[in-house]
């Protein structure tokens, strides 16, 4: 994450931080386009994935997994259905909508923010009331929603946690995105969608108090689903490029973190998440919480401050148990036992992990 | 496509890499009762567990070209090393190593080739050119590039395919050398040239070879001139004979599967027969057909999503730059919209649509499976008589014979011939030796052992197998535990071990303590009593102790809050686990669980279980002093009565020798009842009753009579001790000499 050009800002979007790499792939880019795509479907697959291209420029790796899932996921947009990214919580869905929109329209801002308390005005539009009330109903006192903006301009539009919409909110998109037309009654006119519009919603299977999709509106989606990392080496790896990536942005006074610190948080949570040791020999209880890729990320780089502001400046295990058993135990009853069952049967017996097994126990 | 190049050549003659074993029921292929999936099934008479498999589906192209020749009268015959040649260390190799199950044809002037199972070796030739040309494996490459072509090339020269393949493997053998061959493969190949020789020398003009793609390249006519007859005859000279017999056996699409544990299996059975039967719109079909299997299990499925699903899979296809949209296009199509990203569905389906149940017919007279002659030799050699009649068996397990037939009644029944029903176990009580069975055969048990064939070819095997798969299915501990009974019975010690691991997965899941108590009796059983029966107990250990640190680190939170019920059902669990442990007789275990019941003895639960832990601590040899405390506290005044009864009940449960020899603690109780105010005392007395009667009558008796005596209450048992008389006990000295025998002190 590169804070060359623009210190100040905490986050820049997708396709301003990444402009080099879009802008190699566009040059190079000679395979067939679909209406207001700004690369083809190959290329928008290459950016996501990485790769080194024929010119020399290397593509960094926005999304670490299977390439098949980014393929469908390119292939639905090509088709007249939206995407819906399911998903655990910090399986890169939003992240891979954000890079996905960038590479295709080459703008990430088109976006609904989906909340409990999200209106229809969101995704359809609302009224400027000065203008309206100065001049009555008019094209020029209305005010567009991200997804009008969307269609008028043949771009991709983003709903995130589309689950947590209101149902009766959720169901305005039927039409939108069944007829690709947005009606304005009020003017007896209608905003068509041209040629490049699309929607990329993101929604989490696991988070409590949603609100399922209508089957109409599950319809008008393929869903994809993004799993968390397949391979041990895999998920240390994306844990550690992101924890350098988040410890330059976050300023952290540390070296490169111990990548065998690294390699035992990541082994924790799939152990516990995949409810099997490693080695597949026992099976182990799981416990309620997720224990995603995105929280090992953030019990490392708690465990970096920890240890950078109040310990020696190394990674120990006693500066990342307390951030782990906090991911682990959610539930204070039943993970507890989980824990404790899984610290005694696995921790305690495997070879150099007797100071995880301390630091753990002295923290539950 | 093999059909194809059969019509444009016209062999005379079909050789196809297949046992020469089988030729004898070759010609039942053409059978009309046939019907594929069937098994070509070579096996020793003697050894049948040394047997091996070659599947046919109607799509093989081996099926196609016996069925072709046959149908026109040509020679069909099978050319590969007979198995009766081989040596046993190729044995596991050559159930991977024929593989007549590829939907792979080929076929060619002299010789021809089919991809030879890709899945066999490690470094395998069509793997690397399938990766060369971008695909993730041989399977992948072979039916996209094959079986999926429908260019006009292929239609119009399917004669040059083959040799385009061949040229493509032999460059393989030449770079790969012998980094792939097989320790068999030198005279394999040796026999199959010699077979073509005595082909040609018979006087056939056009014969195709129907053979894995790996050997075309040294059978093809040119290769016929470059190895010498006499070197062929060599190589094969120095194998021993052994006897064989084959038989065709009824198939399964599932056992065709690649996960079915059978090597050289194909990933999807399904697939290549939808690609088999249908030619155009295959994509359609295939997404249609699963719609409709989606919707006989009550899924969702619109047509809308069916046209969706198509195009979704066609624009994968178009992106990864291939002509149509394949299986992993299709299933990918499938869950994205059809399952809405959700692969619960996909997996309800996926068995039926990708494996099929399609299960094989074959004719009546073929000859019989080898389980049942295994059978019929057990019935021989154990004497017992096969008979409609019913008729009862006493078997006396003291004897080799009878336990014996014991095993193998029990070992039927675990593979639902139930042959013989056991009796009424009243007669077993009286003598554990004794098992009573009812012997009835009947007629459809010749069914039954069809099905139980598939199992394995000797009764053993298949039992072991058959429990192996139930403890895959089975879902619950007490399932378990009750098939480890009847395998104990059935003397299948490698059974054991699947279902002990299978037992440690499930309680590792398991969350309810209870069920975990209940696995631990059996388990430590078979601990403890497993050397007599031969079993690996080094298996069963680590599994006890793991299910032991489980319930240690459940069982106090598994106590809270118990209403009466449950506390009674808690209390025969330690009851049980108490036994258990008391007979693993291993201290470090018995110093945990001693830790665990003080804990639970001393948490604010139902009295019933904390006064049952207190009673196991006080047995186990905890000091006299402290339990006196705890009955003390625990029936003190300030306790609710109701409670501190049923603390009583479960401290006294059983037995109340506990009183009769402490006279501390019969005091203490002593003192609480007496102490009882009248109202108390009157809701407090039938629950106290209700522990009291399930004392011995001796017991209540002589508790009656130490109350009475309540001044002599402080005298210990130490007085008891001063009223032994010596010369009256020695006399009874030589007669328990006599019964614990001499070498006892």
């Amino acid at each position: 994450m590169s804070t060359t050009n623009t210190e100040t800002i905490l986050r820049d979007t997708a396709e301003r931080q990444f402009a080099s790499e879009l802008a190699a792939l566009a040059r190079i880019d000679d395979r067939e386009k679909p209406p207001r795509w700004k690369l083809s479907p190959w290329a928008v697959v290459t950016y996501l994935m990485g790769g080194k291209l024929k010119d020399g420029t290397v593509i960094s790796p926005k999304y670490v997994g299977n390439q098949r899932l980014i393929e469908i996921a390119v292939a639905t947009l090509l088709t007249d259905r939206a995407l819906l990214l399911l998903g655990v919580p910090g399986t890169a869905k939003s992240w891979v909508s954000e890079h996905l929109a960038a590479a295709i329209s080459g703008d990430s801002t088109l976006l609904v923010q989906g909340t409990a308390g999200t209106p229809e005005e969101a995704i359809r539009y609302g009224w400027n009331y000065a203008q309206l009330l100065a001049k009555g109903p008019s094209r020029d006192a209305v005010v567009p929603s991200p997804v009008m903006r969307g269609m008028t301009e043949g771009k991709i539009v983003r709903v995130e946690e589309l689950t947590r919409v209101p149902s009766d909110v959720q169901d305005t998109l039927i039409t939108i995105l069944s007829e690709k037309t947005l009606p304005i009654p009020e003017l007896n006119s209608e905003v068509r969608a041209v040629k490049g519009f699309n929607i990329i919603a993101t929604a989490n299977d696991r988070d409590k108090g949603v609100n399922e999709l209508s089957s109409a509106l599950k319809r008008r989606f393929n869903t994809v689903v993004l799993p968390v990392p397949d391979s041990m080496d895999e998920e240390v790896d994306i844990v550690q490029r992101r924890v350098v990536q988040l410890g330059k942005a976050l300023e952290l006074p540390s070296e490169t973190p111990a990548m065998e610190e690294i390699r035992r948080v990541v082994t924790v949570f799939r152990e516990l998440r995949e409810g099997k040791t490693a080695d597949g020999k026992s099976k182990l209880k799981q416990p309620s919480s997720t224990l995603s890729t995105a929280e090992a990320i953030s019990v490392i780089t708690s465990g970096i401050a920890l240890s950078a502001h109040f310990g020696d400046g190394t990674l120990k295990a006693g500066d990342v148990a307390s951030g782990m058993i906090g991911a682990i135990i959610k539930d204070p009853v039943q993970d507890r036992i989980v824990m404790l069952e899984y610290l005694e049967t696995v921790v305690k017996e495997r070879d150099g992990w007797k100071d995880l097994y301390r630091a753990c126990k002295d923290v539950m | 496509m093999v059909v194809r190049a059969f019509e444009r050549l016209d062999p005379d003659a079909v050789l196809i890499e297949g046992p020469p074993d089988a030729q004898d029921v070759l010609m039942l292929a053409g059978h009309k009762a046939m019907k594929p999936p069937v098994a070509l099934l070579v096996y020793e008479p003697e050894r049948p567990s040394e047997a091996a498999y070659y599947p046919f589906a109607t799509f093989s192209p081996e099926w196609q070209s016996i069925r072709w020749g046959l149908e026109r009268q040509r020679e069909v015959r099978f050319i590969d090393l007979p198995r009766s040649l081989r040596t046993p260390a190729d044995e596991s190799e050559a159930l991977t190593a024929a593989p007549p199950t590829e939907p792979h044809d080929s076929i060619n002037d002299a010789p021809s080739e089919d991809p030879s199972s890709p899945n066999a070796v490690p470094r395998d030739p069509l793997d690397q050119l399938a990766k060369s040309a971008g695909f993730s494996d041989g399977e992948a490459w072979w039916g996209r590039l094959i079986e999926e072509y429908r260019g006009a090339s292929g239609e119009d020269n399917p004669i040059g395919m083959f040799d385009s393949i061949r040229e493509a493997m032999a460059a393989a053998r030449a770079e790969l050398g012998d980094l792939r061959r097989d320790p068999g493969e030198p005279s394999r190949e040796a026999h199959m040239r010699r077979a073509i020789r005595t082909a040609v020398k018979e006087g056939f003009e056009r014969i195709a070879v129907v053979c894995g793609a790996w050997h075309a390249p040294v059978l093809s006519a040119d290769a016929l001139g470059q190895f010498s007859a006499k070197a062929d005859n060599d190589l094969i000279k120095g194998l021993s004979k052994r006897k064989t017999a084959a038989t065709w056996i009824p198939w399964t699409y599932d056992r065709l599967a690649l996960d079915s544990g059978y090597g050289a299996g194909i990933a999807s059975p399904g697939w290549y027969e939808h690609l088999w039967v249908h030619h155009d719109k295959l994509a359609e079909r295939w997404l249609t057909k699963v719609a409709r299997l989606m919707r006989k299990g009550d899924l969702d499925a619109s047509p809308a999503s069916v046209i969706e699903s198509v195009r979704l899979a066609e624009s994968l296809a178009a992106l990864r730059g291939r002509s149509i949209a394949g299986l992993d296009e299709l299933g990918e199509a499938t869950l994205s919209i059809l399952c809405h990203g959700n692969p619960m569905p996909m997996r309800m389906i996926e068995r039926k649509l990708l494996v099929g149940t399609k299960l094989g017919e074959v004719p009546d007279d073929v000859p019989t499976v080898p389980l049942q002659r295994d059978l019929a030799a057990l019935q021989k050699s154990l004497r017992m008589k096969v008979s409609a009649d019913s008729e009862i068996l006493d078997l006396d397990q003291r004897k080799q014979m009878d336990i014996a037939r014991s095993h193998l009644l029990h070992r039927l029944s675990i593979l639902n011939i139930p042959w013989g029903t056991l009796e009424d176990d009243q007669a077993q009580r009286k003598s554990t030796f004794h098992e009573v069975w009812k012997l009835e055969w009947k007629p459809e048990f010749a069914v039954a052992i069809m099905e139980a064939a598939r199992w394995g070819n000797t009764v053993e095997e298949a039992a072991g197998a058959f429990v192996a798969d139930q403890a895959k299915s089975a879902g619950t501990l007490q399932d378990l535990t009750q098939l480890l009974r009847h395998v104990m019975l059935a003397e299948l010690p490698g059974a054991i071990q699947t279902l002990v691991r299978r037992i440690q997965e499930l309680s590792a899941l398991a969350a309810d303590v209870g069920n975990l108590m209940d696995a631990l009796t059996p388990l430590a059983q078979v601990l403890r009593y497993g050397n007599v029966r031969k079993t690996d107990t080094s298996l069963i250990e680590p599994v006890v102790l793991g299910l032991f640190a489980r319930i240690c680190a459940g069982l106090r939170p598994a106590c809270g809050s118990l209403d009466d019920d449950a506390a009674a059902l808690m209390r025969l669990r330690i009851d049980a686990a108490q036994v258990a442990l008391s007979n693993l007789s291993r201290d470090d275990l018995l110093g945990a669980w001693r830790v665990e019941l003080r804990k639970v003895g001393d948490d604010d639960i139902h009295g019933l279980v904390a006064g049952r832990a207190w009673r196991h601590l006080l047995d186990s040899g905890s000091s006299p002093e402290e339990a006196a405390t705890r009955l003390s506290l625990a029936l003190s005044r300030g306790n609710d009565p109701a409670k501190a009864s049923a603390w009583l009940e479960g401290f006294l449960g059983g037995s109340g020798m506990v009183l009769v020899h402490d006279a501390r603690l019969l005091g203490i109780v002593d003192e609480w009842v007496t102490s009882l105010p009248r109202d108390v005392f009157e809701q407090v007395c039938p629950i106290a009753r209700r522990t009291f009667a399930t004392f011995e009558k001796p017991e209540r008796r002589q508790i009656g009579e130490k109350i009475a005596r309540h001044g002599q209450l402080g005298a210990s048992t130490a007085a008891t001790i001063a009223d032994y008389d010596a010369p009256r006990g020695s006399l009874v000295e030589p007669v328990l000499r006599l019964i614990l025998g001499e070498e006892y002190p």
